[in-house]
């Protein structure tokens, strides 16, 4: 145990005295924090665009674009009021969130001209418009054709396109109300006719962890372990595809610098391995942690500044600490990363070149492209035949296993399944550990991969 | 009794077709200096990592201090590879303390052991810096000082010479005598046999995979047949002028100066009866030497004129890297 903590010590702190590490570590929470203000910089500064309706003698058309307007708003805030209800939050809660909502950037002001020709120079910025928030140029002009059959629009800026959406969503809805005046029905006719539909309403077969009994609504409470589960995979998935270059690279340099052969008269192989597997979990541990502490402060942060959010997290915490997710969750944690581990480190053993290295990647990351399709497939159907299947797969088991847990799959398939895993990762642990040796004692290539493969079954490679 | 350090019995290692160590079988009693002799190829660094256990024989056994090599009897072996290398990113000082710590001393001892050490060879101004910033000499030196920091009752030392410049050669040799004088039992394999006449107690020579010769350096000239050196006037035909007294001349130098002939002793003569004989035939003699047998020349008259260039083209390889 000694030996495995002086090679775990060394190479741990090789690792996070490199430069290359701060700069991961710290650029995480940096461009979270960028992005996040860009994005929140971007939509604060979302400047308020002045548009026309040039509609000679009527207001039809700008009164229906008003009418489109003010329909999202209320859609936005019944949105925002149901979120606030499925996170059990209070009304005064919720009552700010749905006050919350974004001011309106388009507004509507009086045409300065009557032709495109007239409009032209306002929409170019060369003269500007009176509105409620200062002299603007016009962003905008929603023009009715001389044939009265389209509602033209004319803007500078092609790219900026929610205005022109919007219309065009405008005039469906009053094409629709006109066709239904001149039926005979009312405007609300559909309206009414969608409200009168069944409602379908999603309620729980189970009682969720001591939160609520059966027969009520489902909440985030029932979602919240699939949501977990599939974090902890993937959280597997990026742990695995964080290591590849730390373990290769790891193995590559004492390749390189040929000391295997001193290490080898200090420590048995199989500490060596397990030191040095230990230490890129600690590295890669020590990332997400560090990450999930900086995500854990800000989310207190936001929690005191925006009503609901502990709510929010209360059902994620809840399945995070339910046994028969976490428990099974955690060994096929370390029993998957115990056999990528492996398989990267022994193949990493057979490098002698960063160069070489290379060549490895790319079947490297087909291997792992694969649980990842596997877990987006389990994530939207955790009950798919594929997903069944799948889950019989070693190499896919430990993924798949920890986002079955909340489906409550039957136990022997479990304890199968944890079976099958374990013995598949004692094979690859003694498969690589005989390629690792064939790499750092005997010299042999990637291309000796044969030679290495006769030396796993007990006939000789190539010469030392 | 006292257990040898390391015994190999009938020792084979063959990868695939090619035999690289055959039936060998040698013992290093304690306290002994010993030199592994043999030209590149010669399976010296295979037979020290089979001792070592990094790589197991296919037919034989060894033992390292009476028992299969393990962990345990490797904490008390240091170990210099052939192929040097150390983590190039760690200080020197780190480097030894970790390496120091790998075999058995704790964190305080192997840290003061490195700082003696560093300040013994002068290297102590060094010791903060990285491996990588190191000169390959100083670099070498570190990885030499790692090898002894936890004090090991038996060194084994793959080419401790190789790449080193005259001076650390030199030093190398005064350490390996401190370190015999401390009670280590020293085994190191070499192809440049003036680094093992000066050193060893005993030699063991090998050649493609076999061993050729085991005993101590008086053992090895005794099996050379004794000579000396005669340079005469040019022209003058000594092995005619020998003919009937028993010595065999050959013509071994033809410079402007004169002539140098080889005299072969017959056992039971010296060196100073051919020079007697040589004058009683009315040699002009300008120049006398008696024969100074060189290991090179053992190696040679056992192995042959092939081994011996395999052992010159290691030597030539060896003073282009020094």
């Amino acid at each position: 145990m000694r030996n495995i903590l002086l090679i775990f010590r060394r190479d741990y702190l090789g690792y996070v005295k490199a430069w290359g590490f701060w700069l991961s570590l710290a650029a995480v929470p940096f461009f979270m924090i960028i992005g996040g203000s860009l994005a929140g910089f971007a939509a604060q500064s979302s400047p308020v665009r002045y548009y026309a309706v040039v509609e000679p003698g009527s207001t039809l058309y700008a009164d229906a674009i008003e009418a489109e307007f003010q329909r999202r708003e209320e859609a936005d805030r019944e949105t925002a009021s149901e979120l606030a209800a499925q996170m059990d939050m209070t009304d005064q809660a919720s009552a700010q969130i749905a006050s919350s909502q974004a001011d309106r950037k388009f507004i509507r002001v009086p045409a300065p001209a009557d032709t495109i020709d007239g409009l032209r120079p306002y929409l170019l910025g060369e003269k500007t418009v009176s509105g409620p928030v200062g002299d603007k140029p016009l962003f905008a002009a929603l023009v009715l054709s001389p044939e009265k059959d389209e509602l033209e629009y004319w803007s500078d800026d092609v790219n900026v396109t929610q205005l022109r959406y919007l219309t065009e969503d405008a005039m469906l809805r009053l094409a629709r109300r006109e066709a239904l005046k001149d039926a005979g029905l009312g405007e609300d006719f559909l309206q009414t006719v969608d409200d009168s539909a069944f409602k379908v309403p999603a309620k729980r077969i189970r009682p969720v962890a001591e939160q609520s009994e059966a027969g009520a609504d489902v909440t985030m409470a029932d979602r919240a372990p699939m949501f977990v589960a599939g974090g902890l995979a993937y959280f597997l998935w990026l742990m695995v595809f964080s290591i590849i270059q730390y373990l290769l690279m790891g193995t590559i340099e004492e390749r390189s610098n040929k000391i295997f052969d001193t290490l080898l008269t200090s420590v048995k192989l199989p500490q060596l391995l397990a030191g040095k597997l230990l230490a890129v979990f600690a590295v890669t541990s020590t990332m997400m942690i560090s990450w999930g502490l900086f995500a854990f402060v800000g989310a207190s942060v936001i929690a005191s500044q925006v009503p609901g959010t502990g709510s929010l997290i209360a059902p994620f915490l809840s399945a995070l600490a339910n046994p028969t997710i976490i428990v099974p969750g955690l060994i096929s944690f370390l029993l998957g990363y115990v056999m990528y581990g492996v398989i990267f480190m022994a193949l990493g053993s057979l490098c002698d070149t960063i160069q070489e290295a290379q060549t490895l990647l790319s079947p490297m990351m087909i291997l792992l492209m694969l649980p990842m399709f596997a877990i987006f497939i389990a994530f939207q159907d955790p009950g798919s035949p594929i997903v069944d299947i799948a889950s019989w797969i070693p190499f896919f088991t430990p993924f798949l296993l920890i986002l079955r847990m909340p489906q409550d799959p039957p136990m022997w398939e479990i304890l199968a399944q944890m079976g099958i895993m374990a013995a598949t990762t004692a094979l690859v642990l003694w498969g690589a550990t005989k390629v690792y040796r064939a790499g750092a004692v005997h010299g042999a290539g990637i291309g000796d991969m044969g030679s290495a493969l006769k030396r796993m079954i007990g006939l000789k490679g190539k010469a030392a | 009794m006292p257990v040898s350090p390391l015994v190999l019995s009938s020792v084979t290692k063959r990868f695939g077709h090619f035999t690289a160590v055959d039936n060998l079988s040698m013992e290093v009693p304690e306290g002994q200096i010993i030199g592994f002799l043999g030209p590149n190829g010669a399976g010296k660094s295979t037979s020290l990592r089979m001792a070592l256990g990094v790589m197991p024989p296919d037919d034989g056994h060894v033992e390292l201090f009476g028992r299969a090599p393990g962990i345990e009897a490797l904490k008390r072996v240091g170990f210099l590879p052939e192929e040097r290398g150390l983590y190039k990113k760690m200080t020197a000082r780190d480097t030894i303390t970790h390496f120091a710590r790998l075999k058995g001393l704790s964190a305080n001892d192997a840290r003061a052991r490195a700082d003696e050490l560093l300040q013994a060879t002068g290297l102590d101004e060094f010791s903060r810096a990285r491996i990588s910033k190191l000169s390959k000499g100083m670099a070498q030196k570190v990885q030499i000082l790692s090898t002894l920091a936890h004090r090991p009752d038996f060194l084994i030392l793959d080419e401790p010479f190789s790449g080193l410049d005259p001076v650390n050669q030199q030093a190398l040799e005064d350490l390996i005598r401190a370190e015999h004088d401390r009670g280590a039992t020293i085994l190191f394999s070499t192809h440049v046999m003036e680094h093992a006449e000066r050193l060893c107690d005993r030699i063991i020579m090998m050649a493609r995979g076999r061993k050729v010769l085991d005993g101590t350096l008086a053992e090895a000239f005794s099996t050379l047949g004794q000579g000396a050196r005669i340079t005469v006037e040019p022209g003058f035909d000594m092995a005619a002028a020998l003919a009937n007294t028993g010595f065999d001349a050959t013509r071994i130098a033809d410079e402007a100066h004169g002539d140098t002939w080889r005299i072969e002793l017959p056992r039971g003569r010296e060196a100073q009866d051919a020079l007697r004989a040589a004058l009683e035939a009315g040699a002009p003699i300008r120049g006398f030497a008696p024969d100074e047998a060189r290991l090179r020349d053992v190696f040679v008259s056992l192995v042959g004129e092939a081994d011996a260039e395999a052992l010159a083209a290691s030597e030539a390889a060896e003073g282009e890297a020094a």
